[in-house]
């Protein structure tokens, strides 16, 4: 079993292969199993291995006998099986690659878990080193599976179908007439047919007769092939885009406009070989963001259209165009893709401190946070005199207040926009280096105002401003004015050589798979006897080399095609008796050959 | 603009048809019940697996051999498990015989009233009606039972399949109408795209699918069970259900008919993501767990085609993996965030 390519897998895709091994066992001679294959294995799977017991053999055997194992069906599926349980915690913990906030979130509600989650590396499942092993090892096992697999197709296609069997009856589907006409004719017929139906034909001769042996549905293995090849394909393409590809993000309020430069991203990744020279320099300016929402029945707030209206430079010298980006609807600048991601609130403010100076002037992000857009977010003013000014709070598009109540916002539009904020005043540690984020306020060396409105006893210690309110601070620390919303927009900006290539290989994959699984690969004999009488017995019979192939139709059509050209001699015996007559004389007798037959196809009930 | 009338008669539709497969249901478990032992079965019961020469030219269950002669003198010679040997639910029993006829009928009339329900939703809302999980789910049930029917229709020997296809219709469709309901909407930005024509609808036929070979592969374990010597109690009412073979080859084919689409829908998927998101595939959950489904299935063909894996093993791979399309589904939705959230849920 070790030199050439065994006979019999583990990994058979016929049921019938079982009844060819039976057959071997109880009817040897010269009807060998080389004989019914003609050389070649109803699968052109891997070899098995009948035991997992490790030989004891030196270094070299050692290595062939892993290699085999690794590429031996059992394994892959195992390794199939693994890959998809070690997918499942990334879909049930945050994962940094998707949303690090959420992990941090998770770190902080489970203090004592996380860190050790975190060296299992759970929280980065799909760069992890565990996950990275399973696919490695099973798309070693796939070449290793693959190559021989191409080898022995390829010579299988430019082989010839193997000899006919010596007895016909023992196939799933037997057909047989007898006829006058000569033999040489009868085979030529039967071979014509064959060929005009495609199937790859040869014809011999034995003690027997001659025969015709034929073959068809090779699309399958090379279907399989194809697909097995495509995976390896889209893997590649993930290579691709992770070394040579870049993905960013950054958020853009109305009126202001983004450059394709590292220090114009919010966040960036770039591959290993992409330096900040291969951005290409393009500009984007957001003119006007608009939504629309549903105002009415139970999907009432539900977002119906986004636009982004913006305005684009490929080149910096290049002229502007104008574009309205959506989502599913990006702009392409010069192979990289522009995709409107997500949205939301900015208020304008101004800010004057305890000097009467404006300190500052302009639109805030705020981050949504629920269906109604509430937003929450904080407002940074680090150099007011005397003290240094913090906000934090959140953002209403629609208030309503109903009374003795916090006010809540009902609808995602600005229809009623207010801000709601607690003031702080000091210190806010905004060059103890480490880096801060935008929406919240480090208030451990602040103070909090009291700025309790005493009109609204229910607002707590908080400003409340609609759009044109202003607030004084005590002690004059300064004052805060609402004057208007705008809105944001957030563009992912992406470049991934990879993805034709990733393309190209899916439909690769889609077009095997549908070969691997839709056609069906059998084969069919004709045999033409001598029966003494001056007439001939032409058998025709088939085999499935793929489950539940068993070609029926086309051998009794075949057989009936055949017969009716060439006039079938007339048979003096009822039909009933013909067939135990027709039996080869040095077959077992009725009895023993159904016990054969039984046994020859023990699993035709999960089979043919 | 939504056609509030049509939509309102989509209702109606989704109803009546909820009430005729209910009536089918009924009509299923009748036919079930009242049916009778056939004489086929109770003669390859007696034989049993010992008696070889009495069973004759039909040999051992499941298998059969038959020999015709045509007009043109060829003898044909078949040793195949034949369809039309296997057994029916009916039995024997004329009671159970107009039982499943019944059933047959209003399995029909049900499709139909689901089919118009569906198809009304759709004219009603200018789009394909399976944009968020209630119209998803009428879908996917229509998808299931449009599988059946097409069985039915093509002349095969499925009544079988009758009364688990129609009672997973009926609670897929049941928790639609009463827990997943929306009302007939217009769409999120995130779902204004061809591809949620291309996507969604290969989506829900391939889960349609699943659906049914799984109710084949869970029929093929009691069968199995029942063939040697288990479930006592069962063995009545499972002798009339087809040999395990021919169950395991059904939910076989089906599978490997509809994963090649499954393996399109995920594609497309991902192709659909890198249009709206900038990226192929992201891990997000719901792609997560497509690929979960779509490798376990890929293990499933692979158990198949392995030497001690065929049968039982590779059975409850299948079973697994269809509770992974469920969770997909239903958990995905629900318990996990990410980037796919139907509207209205
Ligand atoms: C990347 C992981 C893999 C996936 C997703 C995969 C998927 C599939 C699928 C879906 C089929 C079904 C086609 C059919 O039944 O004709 C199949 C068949 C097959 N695969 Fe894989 N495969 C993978 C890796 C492997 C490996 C590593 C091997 C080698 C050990 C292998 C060997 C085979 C063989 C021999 C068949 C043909 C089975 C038959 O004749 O029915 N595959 N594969």
């Amino acid at each position: 079993m070790t030199a050439g390519i065994p006979r019999f897998t583990e990994a058979e895709s016929v049921t019938e292969q079982q009844t060819d091994t039976d057959q071997q066992a109880e009817a040897p001679g010269p009807e060998s199993a080389a004989d019914f294959e003609g050389g070649d294995r109803l699968s052109t799977a891997p070899r098995p291995e009948s035991s997992l017991a490790v030989p004891r053999l030196g270094t070299w055997e050692l290595l062939r006998w892993m290699w085999r194992q690794l590429t031996s069906m059992r394994i892959a599926l195992t390794l199939l099986f693994l890959l998809s349980v070690a997918a499942i915690p990334g879909s049930l913990l945050p994962q940094r690659e998707i949303d690090p906030s959420k992990v941090l979130q998770f770190y902080l509600a489970h203090k004592t878990w996380a860190p050790i989650l975190d060296k299992l590396q759970l929280f980065d499942v799909f760069e992890s080193v565990w996950f990275g092993a399973i696919y490695c090892l099973l798309f070693i096992s796939l070449v290793g599976c693959i190559l021989p697999r191409s080898l022995a197709h390829f010579r299988a296609m430019r082989g010839r179908p193997p000899a006919a069997p010596r007895n016909l009856k023992r196939l799933p589907v037997h057909a047989s007439f007898r006829t006058a006409a000569p033999a040489e004719q009868a085979l030529a017929a039967a071979q014509k047919r064959l060929k005009g139906r495609r199937f790859r034909t040869v014809t011999g001769a034995d003690a027997g007769g001659t025969w015709v042996s034929a073959e068809k549905g090779y699309l399958r293995e090379t279907g399989n092939l194809i697909f097995h090849l495509a995976l390896l394909g889209i893997l590649v393409a993930v290579a691709i885009g992770h070394f040579f590809g870049f993905k960013g993000a950054r958020l853009v309020t109305e009126g202001n406009q983004f450059c394709d430069t590292v220090a114009g991203y919010d966040n960036l990744t770039m591959g290993q070989l992409v330096g900040p020279e291969d951005l290409p320099p393009f500009c984007i300016h957001l003119d006007k963001f608009t939504a629309s929402y549903q105002d009415s029945g139970d999907q009432m707030g539900q977002p119906r259209t986004f636009d982004a209206y913006t305005t684009y430079y490929a080149t910096p010298t290049s002229k502007p165009k104008k574009v309205d980006v959506r989502v599913n609807d990006p702009i392409t600048v010069n192979g990289t893709n522009v995709f409107l991601e997500g949205h939301g609130y900015a208020p304008v403010v101004t800010v004057k401190d305890g000097t009467g100076q404006v300190v500052y002037d302009g639109p805030v992000t705020f981050l949504g946070i629920d269906a109604n857009f509430t937003s929450s977010g904080s407002i940074k003013v680090p150099d007011a005199k005397p003290k240094g000014l913090g906000f934090q709070g959140y953002l209403l598009p629609t208030a309503v207040t109903v009374p003795g109540s916090m006010p809540a916002s009902v609808f995602p539009a600005a229809q009623n926009p207010v801000l709601i904020l607690a003031a702080y005043a000091g210190d806010l540690s905004m060059d103890a280096g480490e880096s801060q984020s935008v929406y919240t306020l480090d208030t451990s060396h602040m103070t909090r105002l009291q700025v309790k409105d005493k009109t609204n006893p229910a607002g707590g210690n908080a400003l409340m401003l609609s759009v044109g309110q202003s607030a004084t601070l005590p002690s004059g620390l300064g004052s805060i004015t609402f004057d208007g919303v705008k809105q944001w927009a957030q563009f992912n900006i992406a470049y991934d050589p990879g993805q034709p290539i990733a393309l190209g290989s899916a439909a690769f994959a889609v077009l095997g798979l549908v070969g691997s699984l839709g056609i069906r690969r059998r084969r069919i004999w004709v045999r033409v006897s001598e029966q003494g009488d001056g007439t001939r017995l032409i058998e025709v019979a088939g085999l499935a080399r793929t489950e539940g192939a068993t070609p029926t139709t086309e051998v009794t059509e075949a057989a009936e095609t055949l017969a009716a050209q060439l006039t079938v001699a007339p048979s003096g015996s009822a039909p009933e008796e013909r067939v135990p007559e027709e039996r080869d004389p040095a077959e077992p007798g009725p009895a023993e050959n159904d016990k054969q037959q039984r046994k020859s196809t023990p699993r035709t009930g999960a089979s043919a | 603009m939504i056609n509030e009338n049509l939509a309102h008669y989509s209702n109606l539709f989704i109803a009546l048809a909820l009430v005729a497969y209910a009536f089918a249901f009924f009509a299923y478990c009748a036919e079930w019940a009242f049916g009778s032992r056939s004489r086929i079965g109770a003669k390859a019961g007696a034989v049993g697996r010992s008696d070889a020469a009495v069973a004759g030219a039909s040999a051992a269950a499941g298998e059969h051999t038959t020999v015709s002669v045509g007009s043109s003198g060829v003898s044909v010679l078949t040793r195949t498990a034949q369809e039309e040997a296997e057994p029916t639910i009916a039995g024997d029993s004329v009671r159970a015989e107009i039982g499943g006829r019944f059933a047959v009928l209003a399995t029909f009339i049900g499709f139909g009233l689901h089919a118009a329900g569906v198809v009304s939703r759709g004219l009603a809302v200018h789009r394909v009606p399976w944009a968020n999980m209630y119209e998803f789910s009428c879908a996917a049930a229509l998808a299931m039972a449009f599988a059946y029917v097409v069985l039915l229709t093509t002349g095969r020997k499925v009544r079988w399949l009758g009364l688990p296809v129609t009672f997973i219709v009926l609670l897929t469709l049941g928790l639609a109408y009463t827990v997943l309901y929306t009302d007939a909407e217009e769409l999120v930005p995130a779902l204004h795209s061809y591809w949620l024509y291309i996507h969604v609808t290969a989506a829900v036929l391939s889960t349609g699918a699943f659906g049914v070979a799984t109710v084949a592969t869970m029929l093929y374990m009691l069968k199995a069970a029942a063939e040697e010597g288990k479930l006592p109690r069962l063995h009545g009412v499972l002798e009339r259900v087809p040999s395990s073979g021919m169950l395991d080859r059904t939910a076989y084919r089906v599978i490997a008919f509809i994963f090649p689409l499954w393996t399109f829908a995920v594609i497309a998927g991902a192709i659909w993501a890198e249009k709206a998101w900038g990226r192929y595939w992201g891990w997000d959950p719901k792609e997560t767990w497509s690929f979960i489904v779509w490798v376990i299935y890929a293990a499933y063909l692979h158990a198949r085609a392995t030497h001690g894996w065929k049968g039982r093993a590779a059975a409850w791979i299948a079973l697994l993996a269809f509770l992974c399309v469920m969770f997909n589904y239903f958990g995905v939705n629900t318990l996990l965030t990410g980037h796919h959230s139907y509207a209205g849920l």
